[in-house]
């Protein structure tokens, strides 16, 4: 790691496009072009995360859903996937790190593939544990752990969201991948210690 | 085309979701199909799948019910509760995991629930059509409860022995994998580590304990 502060800060989202940007001899298009470009992907990301709080409130918690073979039960699979999540997205930062030449070394030929492979593969890790929670458990404000874990398992899929859709869009800005990443990010840590964390604490360090 | 990754990551996801979902409904199908098979539901609709309908309010037949327990988080979540009824008899209790538990017994009968514990707790309520619901008192506070049939090895489970010569009075409510427990040692109340309901003990203080499910005659 470089002495770079933003090798020393996980959630550092740039605000200013100055030396940053894709590693792209090509000049950023004008700004207010670009940005109009992530209207459509954040408005449709917004929908997602909407979506998903209103089904998990409205629909009543049946407490059975399926479970995963090798699991003493639904709550450990859940903690487990999440940990393999935010492992694969630990690998996610440091492969982007790597692009964006943030870590004092020039990145090698395989980090896009391992960026956007862990990145799947962190995603797909995910969506089975959305779906236990939002069908078996529902969306909660019961007590604070749950209610911010109920918001940022929201925020996390909507902004997953806006991260792909903004992949498939050509001339946005140059500091909208990094921060929807960070945010992606930062959700997914969230996630992780507000669900995995507290079972390995509470329940223990079981499978 | 070198763009299409991203759509095709996010539509790999709905499809597992979409798949997960479907599998989920069965299993709701399923254990509302026994449920209602359980109960010896008169009705001939079979009750839709996780469906917010407010409940009948026409009393279940007078012939008592087959044994059965509910179980599950009270309204708001803060506290679990479970009801094992069998032969008209009925063992309930009440648990958050950290400081708050009660036990209750009384009468199941009628589709009617009717219990009391000590210090004044009380449980009233209705069940009938796979779920529970009512009020239960403990503590001077109230909670209100719908909570479903779970089938073993979900359930309630208690412990009660002698442990380094204090009295042990442990409960754990187990709803699909999930549970919370509490038990009291030596008139405090003290938390429990997690049964494993098909081992049947626990340690407490080091000692092994037997744990037992309850069903509605447990006395």
């Amino acid at each position: 790691m470089s002495q770079d502060q933003t090798a020393s800060d996980p959630v550092y989202v740039p605000v200013s496009t100055t030396g940053f940007g894709p590693p792209s001899p090509v000049p950023p298009p004008p700004p207010s072009s670009g940005v109009a470009k992530l209207i459509v992907p954040v408005a449709i990301g917004g929908a997602v995360a909407l979506t998903l709080g209103v089904y998990g409130r409205l629909h009543e918690p049946t407490f059975v859903a399926v479970n995963l073979a090798g699991f003493s039960g639904p709550l450990a699979a859940k903690a487990w996937l999440t940990t393999g999540a935010a492992f694969f997205a630990v690998v996610q930062l440091v492969t982007a790190l790597a692009m964006y030449g943030k870590l004092g070394i020039t990145a090698p030929a395989w980090s896009g593939t391992v960026h956007r492979w862990s990145g799947r593969i962190a995603f797909l890790l995910a969506v089975p544990v959305a779906i236990h929670c939002l069908y078996a458990v529902g969306f909660s404000t019961a007590e604070p752990r749950v209610l911010v874990h109920s918001l940022l398992g929201c925020f996390f899929f909507g902004a997953f969201t806006v991260k792909m859709l903004v992949l498939t869009r050509k001339g946005v800005p140059g500091w909208a991948l990094p921060l929807l990443g960070g945010l992606v990010f930062t959700g997914l840590v969230g996630l992780w210690l507000t669900s995995s964390l507290w079972f390995f604490t509470n329940v223990g360090v079981t499978f | 085309m070198r763009y299409k990754g991203p759509i095709l990551t996010l539509a790999a996801g709905l499809v597992v979701a979409a798949v997960l979902m479907v599998m989920n409904l069965n299993v709701t199908r399923n254990r509302d199909a026994r449920a209602a098979a359980a109960e010896g539901a008169a009705t001939s609709a079979p009750t839709a799948t996780a469906e917010p309908t407010p409940p009948p309010t026409t009393e279940p037949p007078a012939p008592p019910a087959p044994p059965a327990t509910y179980a599950g988080k009270v309204n708001g979540g803060r506290a679990t509760v479970a009801i094992a009824t069998k032969e008209g008899q009925a063992i309930a209790y009440l648990c958050d995991g950290k400081s708050v538990e009660a036990w209750l017994a009384g009468t199941a009968t009628n589709g009617e629930l009717l219990l009391t514990g000590a210090d004044s707790a009380s449980l009233t309520g209705v069940f009938g059509n796979g779920k529970a619901e009512g009020t239960i008192k403990a503590e001077g506070r109230s909670w209100e409860f719908t909570v479903p049939v779970v089938e073993p090895p979900s359930g309630l489970y208690r412990a009660a022995e002698n442990v380094r010569n204090a009295q042990f009075v442990g409960g754990w409510i187990v709803v699909n994998g999930e549970q919370v427990g509490l038990g009291v040692l030596g008139g405090t109340v003290t938390p429990v580590p997690p049964v494993d309901p098909a081992a049947g003990t626990v340690l407490i203080d080091g000692i092994p304990v037997s744990v037992n499910p309850v069903d509605g005659t447990t006395r």
